[in-house]
C-alpha cells in the first residue's frame, strides 16, 4: 500500500510538471508546421480537394508557416498512394505531390534518373520518390477528375542517400523534370537527436 | 506502423514478465547533456547524470521517505560519423556512489531512422565497468527510442514531442548472467535547433535471474544543448 502512495504521490508531481511545461512554454512563435482542424482550412481549399479527389477520406490538414507567410496541406492516403496537396494561404491549388516506389516510374524517367545517380555518386539508396503535378486549378482538377494533362507541369522529388564522387556522405533531395532530367539538389539535414544517441 | 509496434511490444517485455518487485526506490534524476558538432561533423559529448533517492523499502518503515545522494555519473564521448543518420563513439564514464566508485569504458553505434512522422534511433552498445574488489562487468545493451512530434509531422523548434524508449541490458559478470530493462517515457520540448528539455518517467528493473527482482522509478529532468 505504502508503495502505491508514493506512486501515486510520484505521478501527480509529474502530471503537474508536465502542465507546467505545456503551459509554461506554449507561447513560442517560430517557423513551423501544425496540425490544423478542417474547418480552418479555406472553404475553395477543402472544395477543390473533395473534387478531385472524391473517394478521399478523412485527410489531415496541416498549416505550414515560413518567413513569406503560410500555406495548407493535406495529407491522406489515396489509391494506395501517400497524397500532399498544398494550397497558398487563400485556399488556391499550388500543387499534388505523391509517393510512388521506383518501379513506377516510365522506363525512359528511370534510365534518365539512374543515369544521373551512376555519374554523380559512389553509392546511392532511394528513400522517397515523389511525382509533383502543378498547374492551373482547372488544368490540375481536371488532370485528377479527367486524366487531362494539359497545362500540367510535371517534376519528380526524389530522396536519397548515398555518397558522392567526392566522399561526401549525405541526405539529398533531388528535383528532375518530367523526363527525369535533373534540375536541382538541396541537402536534407537531419535534426540533431543527442538526446536519444547519448 | 505495425512493425514498430510489435518491435516495440517485445523490447518492454521484460518489464512485464515478473510480479510483484522485492526492492524499490525511487527519486529524482537530473541529467545535462552537451554536444559540440565538430568541424568534420564527429561530435563531443559530455553528460551529467545525477539520482537522488526519495523513497527506499530496504530502509526500514520509519526511514523510507528520505532524501539520499545515490550516485553520480559523469561522461564523455567521441562520436564519428559515418553518414548522415549513422555514428559510431566510444566513451568513458566515471560513477561516484557511496562505496561504489566505478570507471566505464564504452563502445556504440547509433542509427537514427526518419519515419512519415516520427524518428527512430536504434542504439547498440558494449561497456566494461570496473570497480574496487570487483570482477569487470561486461553488458550489452540496446536501446529503441521515438521522438513523436505532438504538432505536425515534424518537429520544428516551439513544439513539444513525446520520447519512448526501451533499452534491455545484457549483463556478465563473474561468470553469472544478468537481466535489466530500462523503460522511459517522457514529454520534451525542442526550444531552438539543438535545445532540448525533457520531463520523464524511467523505470528500470534488474535482478531477473541471478538476484532478487529490484526496480526503480526515477522522474527525470533532462536538459539536451547541442552547438
Amino acid at each position: 500500500m505504502r508503495i502505491l502512495n508514493i506512486l501515486r504521490f510520484g505521478f501527480s508531481f509529474i502530471v503537474l510538471f508536465m502542465l507546467v511545461s505545456i503551459v509554461g512554454f506554449a507561447q513560442d512563435k517560430v517557423e513551423k508546421e501544425e496540425r490544423i482542424r478542417e474547418k480552418e482550412v479555406p472553404r475553395i481549399a477543402q472544395e477543390w480537394l473533395y473534387d478531385a479527389f472524391e473517394k478521399v477520406k478523412r485527410p489531415k490538414w496541416y498549416k505550414e508557416f515560413s518567413d513569406s507567410g503560410y500555406s495548407f496541406e493535406a495529407k491522406f492516403q489515396y489509391d494506395d498512394h501517400f497524397h500532399s496537396v498544398e494550397f497558398d494561404s487563400l485556399g488556391n491549388i499550388l500543387d499534388v505531390e505523391i509517393e510512388m516506389d521506383w518501379s513506377e516510374l516510365k522506363q525512359e524517367v528511370r534510365s534518365s534518373i539512374g543515369n544521373y545517380f551512376g555519374e554523380k555518386y559512389k553509392v546511392h539508396k532511394l528513400i522517397k520518390i515523389q511525382i509533383q503535378y502543378s498547374g492551373e486549378e482547372e488544368d490540375l482538377e481536371d488532370f485528377f477528375d479527367e486524366d487531362e494533362n494539359e497545362g500540367i507541369l510535371i517534376q519528380y522529388e526524389i530522396e536519397f542517400s548515398g555518397i558522392d564522387l567526392t566522399g561526401d556522405s549525405r541526405i539529398w533531395e533531388g528535383t528532375f523534370d518530367s523526363r527525369g532530367n535533373f534540375l536541382s539538389l538541396r541537402i536534407i539535414r537531419v535534426l540533431e537527436m543527442a538526446n536519444v544517441i547519448f | 506502423m505495425r512493425a514498430i509496434l510489435i518491435l516495440l511490444g517485445l523490447c518492454c517485455f521484460p518489464i512485464f514478465s515478473k510480479g510483484q518487485s522485492q526492492t524499490f526506490f525511487s527519486g529524482v534524476f537530473p541529467e545535462v547533456s552537451l554536444t559540440k558538432k565538430l568541424s568534420n561533423e564527429n561530435r563531443i559529448n559530455f553528460k551529467i547524470e545525477n539520482q537522488e533517492i526519495l523513497f527506499d523499502n530496504r530502509m526500514g518503515d520509519v526511514e523510507s521517505i528520505q532524501f539520499t545522494h545515490y550516485r553520480t555519473d559523469l561522461m564523455a564521448f567521441h562520436d564519428w560519423r559515418l553518414n548522415s543518420t549513422k555514428s559510431m563513439a566510444i566513451g568513458v564514464f566515471y560513477r561516484f556512489q557511496d562505496g561504489a566508485d566505478a570507471k566505464r569504458i564504452i563502445q556504440q553505434y547509433a542509427l537514427i531512422q526518419r519515419l512519415r512522422n516520427l524518428r527512430l534511433s536504434h542504439r547498440f552498445r558494449t561497456d566494461q565497468t570496473f570497480a574496487k574488489q570487483e570482477k569487470i562487468e561486461v553488458r550489452f545493451r540496446y536501446r529503441l527510442a521515438l521522438e513523436i512530434p505532438l504538432n505536425g509531422m515534424t518537429l520544428d523548434p516551439g513544439e513539444h514531442y513525446f520520447v519512448i524508449s526501451n533499452e534491455p541490458i545484457f549483463n556478465l559478470q563473474n561468470r553469472e548472467f544478468e537481466l535489466e530493462n530500462r523503460f522511459v517515457f517522457g514529454l520534451g520540448k525542442l526550444y531552438s535547433k539543438g535545445q532540448k528539455l525533457e520531463w520523464s518517467i524511467d523505470y528500470r528493473t534488474d535482478g531477473f535471474i541471478q538476484n532478487d527482482l529490484r526496480t526503480r522509478l526515477w522522474l527525470k529532468i533532462g536538459y539536451f544543448q547541442s552547438f
